[in-house]
């Protein structure tokens, strides 16, 4: 035996040790934090530091003269030959008017600094007001991606190579003159891919995410719960049910493009589906989602206490009564986080939808679950891929819009458990 | 039947009961032997007119009746700690009416040496001391047997204890009847020999204490009350 | 063909169990004294059951749980399982209704018959079964509904109560009959895990009679209670006793004593002794209960 006294002693001497082990271990974990959190700040500040000016826009406000003559139109009551009028010609006048000191030689210059297709916006607006000929108009156009670039990153010798220093004298001096504006781009929300950068957009493959999750949700979350209350509360327990089990979870750890080849060669190949459509890519999500979907619903439903179980069985409700108005929902809190979760990684998904089509060049928004589509990820991994200077911010816009989207999704995740979490 | 010693004050996952229940039993015989001593010594008195050792007997009286109360309140205690069941319960229950039928006993002793104290001043040997002696050693007897009786945990002996009560009661009635004689023949015997009848009315109540401790220790052992039944019940009970 | 039979090899015959893996039990008295398989002293059996039990065997895989026991419940009494840790008294109470069922593992052999019925007849159904033998369990365990969802859900799904007024009437009188109608009929629509625990023991009483059973299986119903929740609850069992056939499980000897008119002692799957709980409780006549009253082992 110890003396009472000495054990005292010991203790107090032990006690020093133990606090300073327990301090180095807080240290430690606090680090460990410190340098997750660290790493996300520096990714995220680079993403936004990036990506902030896609959400920008420059334009180009002009007072335009609608002169038949310049635009070598003959019959400006005739609308086709109006379609087919020049309607560059008017632009560079009106700039040329703005800035006196370009020459003639000038002009291919000049022409660089307008957005290819604001000659089609003129037009376009010419068709829709015919009684616009002859008058002078007050149109504000896109600026040329080149021109958006040097406007918005001014004094960075990487983001003005692309203009000559003439033009880049033209462009610091119209936007003096108020000309060249700068404002929030909401072409990028409005429209779809383009290959100019200026007026390429998300609003595409974010409709074309939306319908995929749309799909893949449909499916996989029904399919995941129903699979898991029958594994978990009806099936046998044999050798069957416990293969079944072994493979559900090592399907979870099955690389995503996998699911993609074998989209690929069932639903495409074998079934016939077309190709970079929303619907196909939900099937190959919802095969991605499913193992997760049952694994954490099967998680959820084991979470029940048995005493919740027992007390309805005892009061006489059937196997079915009990999970149906017992185990389900007390197990749905867990049920949906672990979808959302799993939806989530459906989302940021690029791999499996790469094999199925789904990364083709598509301008119009989808309107359908059987039009071609892209999808967010896809479109950041096309555009982070383009060799224009502008598609960078874009790319990095896009990321910035899909994670505003998993950040929603967790939270709708963590607002659902909350609301529906019961306690016992 | 008999029971094991070790069966009812021992075994129990609680060392602490074990204990409480073997120190009432250790307490309960003490007062038993001590309230047998006193009888012995009362009688003692009377028979030697010793005036001297009947006053003893009176003043001992007094640590017989503290004796009693500390064993009541030991009992109570462990009922109140132990929610003593079965043979526990049983013990101790008896025990708590075992200790009023000693305390009587006790009491009987502090009458005898009363009278015996009144006797010894008349300086002669009376009449009826024979009969006395002879109760005396039997009634003695029978509360040695009651108290080995529970000691032993012995049914049997306690039968035997309560078969003996009726010999001692038809030795009462014989004792008195001559008694009676003696007082018809010479009226100045009369208060010698009321004393006398007072002694031998006390010998006779001990006999019926020994009794009922008998009945206890049967209860105790055999988990029966038998008071108030037939002898033969009884016998088929222990002789089980 | 049922599923579990597939599980498990042959079913063997008593006779081939006679040295079963027992756990060992720290017992001082049953190295003297020793059980003989089927034998209950004292008064196992009664005229006109409710339950009438004979040669039941509960089996969990190789091991036999309970050992062919004999007993009858009579109407209207309150009987109590006693017995060590182990000695099968829960799993010989959760035959009674079935609850047994859905242990794969598990199967009872023997004859078990309410009011003349077999319970374990395959074409006997097991919720028709608990809507008449009701059970009460270990821990309080409301669903996390309402005070008056948790009362009315059995009288919903068996459809006791045409209208909204009949199941109104079932769940009140549930509550006045397991005491809690004062205390919750200000809040009969909170939620029924907000309860203390004695309250929430109380309603899950209520929960069982409101579909008016027979029958009540309690499963050690006051262990997770405090002495007052207890006392109310043990209370509740006396009065219920007028009206229904109750059975307790206890680890508590003085609650067996308090509430029940019988008292049942297992050992070791063995039912050893059966009589009236004053009787148990003063002159046990096997040696192996006197020792467990009296705390010499278990």
């Amino acid at each position: 035996m110890i003396d009472p006294k000495k054990q005292a002693e010991i203790v107090h001497k032990s006690l020093k040790k133990r606090y300073r082990k327990e301090k180095r271990f807080r240290a430690y974990g606090i680090l460990a934090i410190t340098i997750a959190l660290a790493s996300l700040i520096v990714l995220f500040a680079d993403i936004i530091n990036k990506g902030h000016t896609g959400f920008l826009k420059t334009t180009i406000t002009l007072d335009v003269e609608m002169n038949a003559e310049t635009m070598y139109l003959e019959d400006p009551t005739d609308p086709d030959a109006v379609r087919m009028a020049d309607f560059v010609e008017p632009l560079i006048q009106s700039l040329s008017e703005i800035l006196p000191e370009a020459t003639e030689e000038d002009r291919g210059k000049l022409r660089g600094l307008i957005n290819p297709y604001a000659s089609s916006q003129l037009r376009d607006e010419l068709v829709a007001n015919p009684d616009w000929m002859g008058t002078t108009q007050t149109i504000t156009f896109l600026a040329h991606s080149n021109v958006d670039v040097y406007n918005k990153h001014k004094g960075n010798e990487a983001y003005s190579i692309k203009l000559s220093e003439e033009q880049q004298q033209y462009v610091d001096k119209l936007r003096d003159k108020g000309v060249i504006e700068t404002s929030f781009n909401d072409v990028f929300f409005t429209s779809g891919d383009s290959r100019d950068p200026a007026r390429a957009g998300v609003l595409g493959a974010i409709v074309g995410s939306l319908l995929v999750m749309f799909v893949t949700l449909v499916l996989s979350f029904p399919i995941g719960v129903a699979a898991a209350i029958y594994l978990e509360e009806f099936a046998p327990r044999n050798r069957i049910t416990d293969f079944i089990e072994v493979n559900i979870n090592n399907l979870a750890a099955v690389p995503s493009i996998i699911f993609g080849l074998l989209g690929l060669a069932v639903f495409i190949n074998l079934f016939g589906m077309p190709r970079s459509v929303p619907f196909v890519g939900g099937l190959v999500l919802t095969l991605m989602t499913l193992p997760t979907i049952i694994i954490s619903s099967r998680a959820a439903i084991k979470s029940v206490p048995p005493s919740i179980r027992e007390a309805a069985e005892g009061v006489g409700a059937s196997k079915m009564q009990v999970v149906l108005h017992h185990v389900l929902p007390l197990a749905m809190p867990g049920m949906l986080t672990g979808s959302i979760i799993g939806m989530a990684q459906a989302l940021g998904e690029t791999a499996p939808l790469l094999l199925i089509g789904m990364v083709a060049f598509i301008v119009e928004i989808p309107e359908g679950f059987f039009d071609a589509a892209t999808v967010l990820p896809v479109q950041v991994f096309l555009w982070a891929g383009s060799p224009e200077l502008a598609f960078i911010e874009r790319a990095s816009a896009a990321i910035m819009v899909l994670l505003a989207f998993l950040l929603s999704m967790n939270a709708l995740a963590i607002w659902l458990r909350k609301r529906l979490e019961r306690r016992w | 039947m008999k029971k094991d010693n070790n069966s009812v004050y021992g075994g129990h996952t609680s060392h602490e009961f074990n204990e409480d229940l073997a120190s009432l039993n250790a307490d309960f015989l003490k007062m038993g032997y001590m309230v047998r001593d006193q009888l012995t010594n009362a009688i003692a008195a009377l028979m030697d007119g010793d005036g001297f050792r009947a006053d003893e007997v009176r003043n001992n009286d007094k640590i017989v009746d503290k004796l009693e109360l500390e064993i009541d309140d030991e009992a109570v205690r462990i009922i109140a700690r132990r929610q003593p069941a079965a043979i526990d319960l049983r013990l101790v229950i008896a025990v708590m009416k075992m200790v009023a039928d000693l305390e009587r006993v006790g009491d009987e002793a502090k009458k005898i040496a009363k009278s015996a104290l009144a006797l010894s001043e008349e300086g002669q040997a009376p009449r009826g001391y024979v009969e006395v002696r002879h109760i005396s050693n039997h009634v003695l007897e029978m509360l040695n047997d009651a108290l080995d009786a529970f000691a032993r945990l012995d049914s049997e002996l306690a039968l035997r204890v309560m078969k003996e009560d009726k010999i001692v009661d038809e030795e009462y009635k014989a004792a008195t009847r001559s008694l009676l004689t003696f007082m018809m023949e010479d009226t100045r015997n009369i208060s010698r020999c009321m004393s006398v009848m007072w002694v031998l009315r006390a010998l006779e109540r001990v006999g019926d204490h020994a009794c009922n401790i008998s009945e206890h220790v049967i209860f105790m052992v055999e988990g029966e009350d038998i008071r108030h039944t037939p002898v033969e019940d009884t016998e088929k009970l222990v002789g089980r | 063909m049922n599923m579990n039979d597939t599980l498990i090899s042959e079913p063997l015959e008593p006779q081939e169990m006679s040295t079963p893996v027992n756990r060992p039990v720290e017992d001082a008295g049953a190295q003297s004294a020793k059980v003989e398989e089927g034998k209950t002293v004292g008064k196992p059996f009664a005229d006109d059951p409710k339950f009438k039990l004979r040669n039941v065997e509960v089996f969990y895989g190789q091991e036999r749980a309970i050992k062919n026991v004999s007993l009858d419940i009579g109407r209207n009494e309150v009987i109590a399982f006693i017995g060590p840790s182990g000695c099968g008294k829960s799993t010989f109470l959760r035959c009674l209704n079935r609850m047994n069922d859905s242990i794969d593992i598990c199967r009872v052999k023997g004859q078990l018959m309410l009011d003349d019925e077999d319970i374990y007849h395959s074409k006997k159904d097991v919720v028709e079964l608990r809507a008449r033998v009701g059970m009460v369990f270990q821990k309080p365990n409301p669903f996390p509904k309402s005070i008056y969802d948790n009362v009315a859900y059995g009288p919903r799904i068996h459809g006791l109560a045409n209208r909204k007024s009949e199941l109104d009437d079932i769940v009140e009188d549930s509550l006045r009959k397991a005491g809690l109608w004062n205390e919750a009929k200000d809040r009969l629509h909170s939620i029924a895990t907000g309860m203390s625990g004695g309250q929430q023991q109380r309603l899950c009483i209520a929960r069982a009679i409101a579909v008016s059973p027979e029958v009540v299986l309690m499963d050690e119903p006051c262990s997770a209670l405090d002495p007052i929740a207890t006392a109310k609850v043990e209370e509740l069992i006396s009065e219920l006793s007028e009206s229904y056939t109750i059975i307790i499980v206890t680890h508590s000897m003085q609650q067996a004593a308090r509430v029940s008119s019988r008292t049942a002692y297992f050992h070791l799957g063995h039912l050893v002794e059966v009589n009236e709980t004053s009787k148990v409780f003063t002159s046990p006549e096997h040696e192996l209960t006197e020792s467990y009253i009296t705390g010499r082992f278990g």
